[in-house]
């Protein structure tokens, strides 16, 4: 089920009083959203709920064991490769197999060879990349000490939280498992944040988010060798993940933090999909070596950890280009620190600011340009176009069109006290007048917004 | 024992209710949120019930329709009554939006005279023993209507989601030469077809295009929602039996060649995509026949319309292909991952037998050598 769907508010609104009944017996309560999980979840293919069970049952076990060898610090170690090649080898057949196989196959036609390999189009379950990563850093908690194996019921209901599963947030073990064993507190609900963030996120992706792809993007990346201009916008919808979770008493991380402002590469993704950067650094830049073993191997393991970063997102050479981009610019960066040191945010004056988050906006841009190209000669004519294309007429850029980039943008500069001021006035309007201001939200939200809002997946025809 | 421990180890605070979080937000209760839930989505239902009763509306026939309906209408009742209707219907004429009407008149025009001109037969074709594959006559170099980049041949491309991928391969082949001119940007309306004008009437948009705009060439791909037994907009009288009986598909026809004709009445050549194969056998099956009847009006317009096999085109000995090899030998993916829309490559197929069928038909190449 997609969250901006009538589906998904029926399913929520069942959910939401059902959840808040039984939570203060959290023993009930545990099975309860297990189950509610498991439905959400196999609304979109009930066939991929063995897959999720399997992964929880899978990762529950290994975590166990992995528990039971502390002292034992080779079989540990061989249990820990176990349990993580698992995981990446279930992660490795859905995402990727179509990817190596027709790359091996070209590759080996590149060479004169002939070896006819079995390529066939693999069904990617919704969520997958998120649960296994999840998964994963379970099982190395344990390993490290960092938590103990909790009980398969409150496993389960970490890794198929529902507000979660399909788009992230990438939760830590630590985050949430102590949530899941004790009830929420009833009267504590912060529910201005939490309504905030769910329109917020509900008008970004239906309305700017899918007018742009409707209207710019998606023509601009069909046509590349036709137009010279280029803007993306991607969608935020971990931000109404997180609103749900509040809704229901529970605290999810924060995932982007206006990142169109950063001013480098690095602020960038302290910003940008902050739980994904975070797995990325602790979970594989730091057991590479991190910036520990001298200066080489420093920019290896910041390209490395780029590279598969990219590789996430999608199967495709365009993501590890994607990766690329950013592994080298933030080695970039890191040579010119090392060279003429780091001038500290604090001194920062506006035109630091203004030439900072502008070279740092057009390195993410021109990023973006091989994450959306489904081929390099898409990208490549893309680029071209950027530089040979001046000056001819740009029927795209439509007044709606540079107002919803302005939107999406200015949103990014907005200074935090003015959301928090709307929220404090928010939270203390009455019941009728809090929903008839989000019923506003909404109408306005589905009134502008695309009318074929499923530009991502075609769940229909 | 289990609950009362539960319950006393219950986070948070049990004091007053209000209490400001650190950035000046008041906490609220469960039962608070869940009553501004209800009633928010409650309120917003009333406001946007006309775009719901439609969307309810155009559901495939069943019970849920049924049920969904039953429960729609009155909505649309008490939000009309109250005038409730009215801040959605603002946004929309002040945003120049489209408002929720159903409209299911098919108003089509006779069809021209048959051109007696002989179909001639080419490219690989998957349809069952005997169908082939019609191309319009190749005409005479000097017969053929000549555009120059003072004169462009107008294109434009229309149809369900199914025309979107191989519609931007189209203008990326044809929309290079200068005397070709696009357009708008493809049309491709998700979730529609030519069974259910209630969702989108398709005879009422492509008329209004044609009469307003010139339009040399236009590509259309239906079908991919039309698999199914209900159809809207019957002419008085009609009955029908199932998907696939002999009244349905004499209907079919009738509005396939309907919207072939709206197009060859205002001087336009069309361009008749055919399904593809799927990876769903009874879809194929389901399909098929529907290709057959899109052929045989695009036979019954000889030199007017062309149909591009694209059922034929995408697949390898007759079955589903999710990747084919292309002139280099490398293996392309050519259909997405649904296995029934089209990846790039595909679309490049398509777009490539396209181009090929328009050719025969129009010369815009012969300026450059003036």
């Amino acid at each position: 089920v997609l969250f901006p769907t009538a589906t998904f508010a029926i399913f929520f609104l069942i959910v939401l009083p059902l959840s808040w009944l039984l939570m203060p017996r959290v023993h009930r309560w545990r099975p309860f959203i297990i189950g509610a999980s498991f439905v959400f979840y196999s609304w979109w293919d009930w066939r991929f709920i063995v897959l999720l069970a399997g992964s929880i049952l899978w990762n529950q076990l290994m975590a166990v064991r992995v528990h039971q060898a502390v002292g034992q610090r080779a079989r540990q170690k061989a249990l820990l490769w176990l349990a993580v090649g698992g995981n990446l080898a279930v992660l490795g057949y859905f995402k990727y197999y179509d990817f190596f196989v027709s790359s091996t196959e070209n590759l080996a036609t590149l060479v004169g060879l002939d070896i006819p390999l079995d390529v066939r189009t693999v069904i990617l379950p919704v969520g997958i990349s998120f649960y296994t990563f999840m998964g994963i850093s379970y099982i190395v908690d344990v390993y490290r000490g960092d938590t103990e194996p909790t009980t398969l019921e409150k496993f389960a209901v970490y890794l198929s939280f529902f507000p979660h599963l399909v788009a992230g947030p990438i939760v830590r073990p630590n985050e949430l498992i102590p949530q899941i064993e004790t009830p929420r507190s009833p009267r504590r609900v912060d529910t201005s944040r939490a309504f905030y963030l769910i329109a917020a996120g509900l008008f970004k992706k239906v309305v700017i988010s899918s007018y742009l792809a409707g209207h710019i993007v998606d023509e601009v990346f069909a046509n590349p060798d036709q137009y010279s201009s280029l803007e993306i916008l991607i969608a935020v919808y971990t931000d109404i993940a997180i609103g749900i979770a509040l809704l229901l008493g529970f605290t999810f991380p924060q995932n982007f933090d206006s990142p169109y402002a950063a001013v480098s590469i690095q602020d960038f993704w302290r910003r940008w999909h902050m739980t994904l950067s975070r797995w990325l650094r602790d979970y594989l830049y730091i057991p590479l070596g991190g910036s520990r073993r001298g200066v080489a191997i420093t920019y290896r393991n910041l390209l490395l950890t780029m590279l598969l970063g990219g590789l996430w997102h999608g199967a495709g050479w365009t993501f590890v280009a994607w990766g690329l981009i950013h592994g080298t610019a933030l080695c970039a960066e890191r040579f010119w620190r090392e060279r003429h040191g780091t001038k500290p945010e604090e001194s920062f004056t506006w035109v630091d600011y203004f030439w900072r988050r502008l070279a740092t906006f057009h390195v993410v841009c021109f990023a973006w340009i091989f994450f959306r190209s489904e081929t390099f000669g898409v990208a490549w004519d893309m680029i071209t176009g950027l530089f040979t294309r001046w000056g001819q007429p740009s029927p795209l850029v439509t007044g709606p069109v540079l107002l919803a980039i302005a939107v999406g943008i200015g949103s990014q500069y907005l200074p935090p006290r003015v959301p928090r001021a709307i929220l404090a006035v928010f939270s203390r309007l009455n019941v009728v007048a809090q929903a008839a201001v989000l019923a506003v939200a909404l109408m306005v939200t589905q009134a502008l917004g695309s009318q074929d809002v499923a530009p991502f997946i075609y769940f229909r025809f | 024992m289990a609950v009362e421990s539960d319950r006393a180890r219950e986070v948070g605070p049990r004091g007053p209710l209000g209490s400001p979080t650190e950035e000046g937000r008041r906490f609220s209760t469960a039962a608070r949120a869940l009553a501004v839930t209800m009633l928010a989505l409650f309120l917003a239902a009333l406001l946007n019930a006309q775009n719901i009763y439609k969307s309810v509306y155009n559901q495939p026939e069943g019970t849920q329709r049924e049920v969904a309906l039953a429960l729609a209408g009155p909505l649309r009742e008490v939000s009309m009554a109250l005038r409730l209707d009215r801040p959605r219907a603002w946004v929309e004429s002040a945003t120049g939006r489209e408002h929720a009407t159903i409209d299911t008149e098919i108003v089509l025009p006779p069809p021209l005279p048959t051109e007696t001109t002989p179909v001639t037969a080419t490219g690989k074709s998957a349809l069952p023993t005997g169908e082939r594959t019609p191309s319009p006559p190749s005409r005479e170099e000097s017969e053929k209507v000549a555009f120059t980049p003072r004169n462009k041949m107008r294109l434009w491309i229309a149809g369900d989601s199914l025309v979107i991928t191989p519609g931007y391969a189209v203008y990326r082949v044809l929309g290079r030469n200068d005397a070709v001119e696009t357009v708008g940007d493809v049309d491709g309306r998700v979730a529609t077809g030519l069974t259910r004008p209630d969702v989108f009437n398709w005879f009422r948009h492509v008329t209004e295009q044609v009469e307003k705009r010139t339009i040399h060439t236009v590509v259309f791909c239906f079908g991919g929602n039309d698999d199914h037994d209900l159809m809207t907009g019957l002419p008085e009288g009609t009955s029908l039996d199932g998907f696939g009986g002999p009244k349905w598909v004499k209907e079919y026809r009738r509005r396939v060649g309907g919207m072939m004709d709206i197009v060859n009445r205002a001087g336009g050549f069309v361009v008749w995509l055919s399904l593809p194969v799927t990876d769903d056998a009874a879809q194929s099956r389901r399909w098929r026949l529907l290709n057959r009847a899109a052929l045989a009006e695009a036979q019954r317009r000889a030199g007017k319309v062309a149909y591009v096999d694209m059922y034929g085109l995408l697949s390898k000995d007759g079955e589903f292909a999710s990747y084919l090899r292309n002139p280099d030998g490398e293996l392309e993916q050519v259909r997405a991952p649904d296995g029934v829309h089209l990846e790039r490559a595909g679309g490049d197929i398509v777009a490539k037998e396209v181009a090929r069928q328009v050719r025969r038909v129009y010369d815009f190449s012969s300026w450059r050598n003036q």
